[in-house]
């Protein structure tokens, strides 16, 4: 499988104050291979959401390199840096952050539009299809007002697709919602992941973890352990099996 | 003190804001402060002036030979009379006195001079000092008016010199003339020595009187002016009061102060706006700590209170800096009364009057904030703790879809929609831009207007290339045709139109005389605009100024009458005024009312008849003409003026320049101001809202980010949002200047005779230069005040 995206050395602190430098990242080395699924977890502050806006180019790194396909973040303009996350990365998060201006459609086409990939009709029959398969599609002329939680969550997701990335990113995608909602969007997730898109998460949720092929353990800036788990094959029984299996290496990595 | 410390905190934390609405506030203090001095110190300074020249109440000018015997006895008989005096005055043409050593005389100033000899009893002309000035022989003093126009002063030769005489005298102080002082007044008198008066007068044989009067009652000037026209006393020439020279001498600084308080109360308005603005923005930062201070049972008074504090110390402080600014420069913008009037001490009240003015400001600041202030009442600390409740999310049904904008560039498009979206959030600023393209407008129309050549029909005058203008003197009937004749065997002149301008006498309903200065001749040649009706064609017909038909109360179709023969003292042996022969005793003509039109010159107002003129009343004679195509003006102008010496022969623009020279620069530097302080404004709000508004959009911004709009994106979002309100800004702006700034100048020149301006806009400058001009500016400002945008951290914001 082809690697594409890895971190070398990566390393990200915060001044706070004149003497006073705290390390968040320390030396992360990682990599994430074309259509994996892969979650990170760990407690709070241990550096996750940190390491996960270092990967994709919201924050930048202090030291170190991530390196997307064959080109190095650290090099990028803030210009290619959009460009990178319009065209090729797609994000959900847990606040789900969408525009409150604008309806829940022109939510989904926005970055469609601004892409200019392919005309506005293209990208609006892409939304409508993204739509259809997340099940909001009777959402479309709604404003961000009339919609739950769940429903919000799968907005989200649209709009992180609409431009056909090659990898999408969650903080916390289910944090906020109810235990329904959750797991819909996880099936949703994998998915996606098996059209071919390759995601990266972060989360607290073991049931979200056990459905991604393998689970970076990350303490105190730096990834601490690692579990294959393997394709999830998607029924009940195998789900719960992964669930299990990962608390319990959980369990011994907290121990 | 708790109150101390939250003003502290606050205005570290908003100091962009604070100074600001501090800056609007001093200003605003300032201007009104400023304008209030003005307005006492014009009013104790004409006062003193008017009191130490001893100004007449009455003065009657006069052409031709004085009886002074008459004017005793009629004196003598009139209780309201509690002094009077006969001034002398030698007329100089302007092609006989060389000012300053200047080779060249002052040929085309439409001035008319005279010499004086100082008065004996009053109407004293002053020094710089306001003292009653002596001279010895060989000096001179020159009208200020000629100080601040032609750079006279102390120590300069003024020469007066024609065919066989040359007087020459050296400056030794300039002359405050409470009758003439102005500017606007174009009669300016110079100060001679007594024995240097008579040498000049064997010399010069054109002489005007003064008739003047100091009453006992100078609220009767009325009574006292008809009785004056009912007696056979000499009025060959306008008659003026006291009144009028008060006015003439307040009108260029009372418009001056009007302009500052008006001025200052626009940037009042925007003060508050601000203010309301800066308000908002914190009480939606300190939402929750509003709520958690309900929450505690904090009673409303007192979080409000704490709000209050931080504005009444900064209006006030605002406000007291501003009128303590306002001190030094008063001086300044009083430096035209000083010169002209003289400064006169003036008590308690120069001082008192601004300090109220300044806190009629801050009164308005404590105000404002306490209305703004009254949103505290609704919210209730629940829903202030919940603070996400506050969604800004506009109601389902208002959204404008992206897919409406396939025409522009989405980021353009987001842009436009912000901008109509969030409209009331952006009034502020669309206010200011609709201030700012008015306050640029309005006077950049006005000075296009008075620019024109069309103008000129605000003068009563049709509009000639050349006017040639015959001074008033003995033998004037003679000149006049002699020029008339000339001017009609020139085989280079295309047409012309004799037009002589004489005092007629008018009889009211209830047989009460006035006269009225009545222009005659053929009106069909160089034809005027008219307000109403039309030019008068026969001999019942007549014309009124806008100004006289105001006062007398007439409309087109209503009848005057005048007096033909016999009527009054000076219609004494005139001819029948329609020259039919049949001369006799008095005879009144209904005269019918054909047409309304605009004048400024003569005060306002004037007749236009198609009658013979009264000899016996002359006041001026014109001839108007167009030259033969190819014929080079220029050249005519040279021409006549050799030939008909001492007559003023001028072209339509340099008799407008002439006439309105001083308005026309006054308003270049007005307009100058205005758009300075329109784009200053326009810059500073511009900034202040722009910060304000990327810190409460940096959650919406942040997302914009994280799904790949780069800063150029958002730049042209937040570029494009401020253009749209700066178009619409303009656009509100002109229609503002173009209808309601339009009569709004139509009525401040009402005053002057022409109530009914229409704009002549010069569309490059009005409708593209500066359009563009504010577009650059607004364009820079937004680009300099939104480089936040990049500094805020995405992931900083989004993990919130």
């Amino acid at each position: 499988m082809n690697t594409l995206l890895e971190s070398k050395q990566l390393k990200k602190s915060y001044r706070l104050g004149k003497n006073n430098e705290v390390s968040v990242l320390k030396d992360v080395d990682l990599r994430i291979h074309e259509g994996e699924f892969v979650s990170i977890m760990g407690p709070s502050g241990s550096g996750k959401s940190t390491l996960l806006y270092n990967l994709c180019g919201m924050d930048r790194m202090s030291s170190g390199e991530v390196h997307f396909k064959d080109r190095e973040l650290s090099r990028l303009s803030e210009k290619e840096l959009a460009r990178l996350r319009l065209t090729e990365m797609g994000f959900v998060f847990q606040q789900i952050h969408l525009l409150s201006n604008l309806s829940i459609f022109d939510n989904i086409i926005l970055s469609g539009y601004l892409a200019k990939s392919t005309g506005r009709r293209e990208v609006e029959r892409r939304a409508r299809e993204l739509m259809d398969i997340t099940g909001i599609a009777e959402l479309a002329g709604n404003s961000i007002a009339q919609a739950s939680g769940g429903q919000l969550q799968r907005v989200g997701i649209c709009r992180a697709l609409i431009n056909e990335p090659q990898i999408l990113f969650g903080d916390e995608p289910t944090g906020a919602l109810d235990s329904r909602s959750a797991t819909e969007i996880m099936d949703l997730l994998r998915e996606v992941n098996d059209w071919g898109t390759t995601i990266m998460l972060v989360t607290h949720d073991v049931r979200v973890a056990a459905r991604s092929d393998r689970v970076l353990f990350m303490i105190d800036g730096r990834i601490a352990a690692e579990k294959e788990l393997g394709r999830y094959l998607g029924n009940g029984t195998s789900a719960r099996a992964r669930e299990e299996e990962l608390s319990g290496w959980l369990l011994e990595r907290a121990a | 003190m708790i109150y101390a410390r939250i003003i502290r905190n606050e205005v570290a934390r908003k100091k962009g804001a604070m100074l600001v609405v501090f800056a609007f506030i001093l200003l605003a203090s300032l201007l009104v402060a400023g304008g209030a001095a003005l307005i006492v110190e014009l009013n104790s300074s004409l006062n003193r002036l008017f009191a130490d020249a001893k100004a007449p109440h009455f003065v009657q000018m006069h052409t031709g030979e004085i009886d002074p015997a008459a004017v005793d006895a009629w004196a003598e008989g009139n209780s309201l009379v509690d002094e009077f005096q006969i001034a002398e005055m030698i007329s100089v043409d302007g092609s006989s006195l060389f000012l300053s050593d200047s080779e060249a005389p002052q040929e085309n100033s439409i001035m008319d001079i005279s010499f004086v000899a100082q008065n004996e009893r009053f109407d004293y002309l002053l020094d710089m000092d306001n003292r009653r000035l002596d001279l010895e022989p060989g000096e001179i003093g020159v009208p200020v008016y000629y100080a601040e126009e032609k750079g006279v002063g102390a120590g300069d030769r003024v020469t007066v010199a024609g065919e066989g005489y040359s007087h020459e005298y050296t400056v030794t102080s300039l002359v405050r003339d409470a009758q003439m002082n102005p500017a606007i007044v174009h009669s300016k008198r110079f100060l001679l020595n007594a024995a240097d008066f008579e040498r000049l007068k064997a010399d010069l044989p054109d002489r005007e009187f003064l008739v003047e009067f100091r009453l006992t009652d100078p609220s009767r000037i009325d009574e006292f002016s008809s009785a004056y026209e009912d007696s056979a006393l000499p009025q060959r020439g306008p008659a003026v009061d006291y009144q009028l020279f008060k006015i003439l001498n307040a009108l260029s600084d009372g418009i001056v102060a009007a302009v500052v308080i008006i001025l200052s109360l626009v940037l009042m308005v925007i003060a508050g706006l601000c203010l309301r603005f800066t308000i908002l923005a914190t009480v939606e930062e300190d939402y929750r700590e509003i709520g958690v201070m309900k929450a505690v049972g904090m009673p409303r008074g007192r979080i409000k209170g704490i709000y209050l504090a931080k504005y009444v110390a900064l209006g006030g402080s605002a406000a007291a800096l501003g009128y303590l600014a306002s001190l030094p420069l008063t001086s300044l913008v009083t430096g035209n009364i000083a010169r002209y009037m003289g400064r006169a001490p003036q008590g308690a009240a120069g001082l008192v009057v601004p300090m109220l003015a300044a806190a009629t400001i801050f009164a308005m600041v404590v105000v404002s904030a306490m209305l703004v202030l009254r949103r505290f009442d609704r919210v209730s600390a629940v829903e202030a703790l919940r603070a996400e409740a506050r969604s800004e999310a506009p109601r389902p049904g208002r959204v404008l879809p992206l897919s409406a904008g396939r025409l522009f560039d989405i980021n353009v498009f987001l842009g436009m929609r912000d901008a109509l979206q969030r409209f009331r959030l952006f009034g502020l600023l669309t206010f200011v831009f609709f201030f700012a393209a008015g306050i640029t407008l309005i006077p950049l129309h006005f000075l296009s207007t008075i620019r024109s050549p069309s103008f000129i029909s605000y003068m009563g005058i049709g509009s000639s290339d050349i006017r040639v203008d015959l001074r008033q003197s003995d033998d004037i009937d003679e000149r006049f045709e002699e020029v008339v004749e000339h001017i009609a065997a020139d085989s280079e002149v295309a047409r012309f139109a004799p037009l002589v301008t004489s005092l007629f006498t008018m009889v009211g309903e209830n047989g009460e005389t006035e006269r009225l200065a009545v222009e005659t001749g053929d009106f069909s040649v160089f034809p005027l605009d008219y307000l109403h009706g039309r030019a008068p064609r026969s001999h019942d017909e007549i014309a009124l100024s806008y100004l006289n038909a105001r006062d007398l109360d007439k409309k087109v179709g209503d009848t005057v009458t005048l007096r033909s023969g016999g009527g009054g003292g000076a219609g004494a042996g005139q001819a029948d005024l329609r020259g039919n022969g049949n001369a006799g005793g008095a005879r009144d003509l209904p005269m019918r009312v054909t047409g309304i039109y605009q004048d400024v010159t003569d005060g306002g107002r004037t007749a236009k008849a198609v009658l013979p003129p009264n000899r016996e009343n002359l006041l001026a004679s014109t001839v108007s003409l167009d030259v033969a195509p190819g014929t080079d003006v220029a050249a005519k102008m040279r021409e006549y003026s050799e030939l008909f010496a001492p007559a003023r022969v001028t072209d339509l623009r340099s008799y407008l320049s002439q006439t309105l020279g001083n308005t026309i620069d006054g308003l270049v530097m007005v307009t100058a101001g205005a758009t300075a302080v329109g784009m200053a404004v326009a810059v500073l709000i511009t900034s202040l809202f722009l910060r304000m508004l990327i810190s409460k959009d940096s959650k919406r911004i942040a997302v914009m980010k994280s799904i790949g709009f780069s800063l150029r994106s958002l730049r042209v979002q937040y570029l494009t949002t401020a253009l749209v309100l700066l178009v619409i800004g303009i656009g509100a702006g002109s229609l503002f200047s173009n209808t309601i700034g339009q009569r709004l100048v139509g009525f401040v020149w009402g005053f002057m005779g022409a109530s009914q301006i229409r704009f002549v806009i010069d569309p490059l400058q009005a409708y593209l230069i500066m359009p563009l001009l504010l577009m650059l500016t607004v364009a820079i400002t937004t680009m300099v005040s939104i480089r936040g945008i990049k500094e805020q951290s995405i992931a900083a914001t989004i993990a919130e």
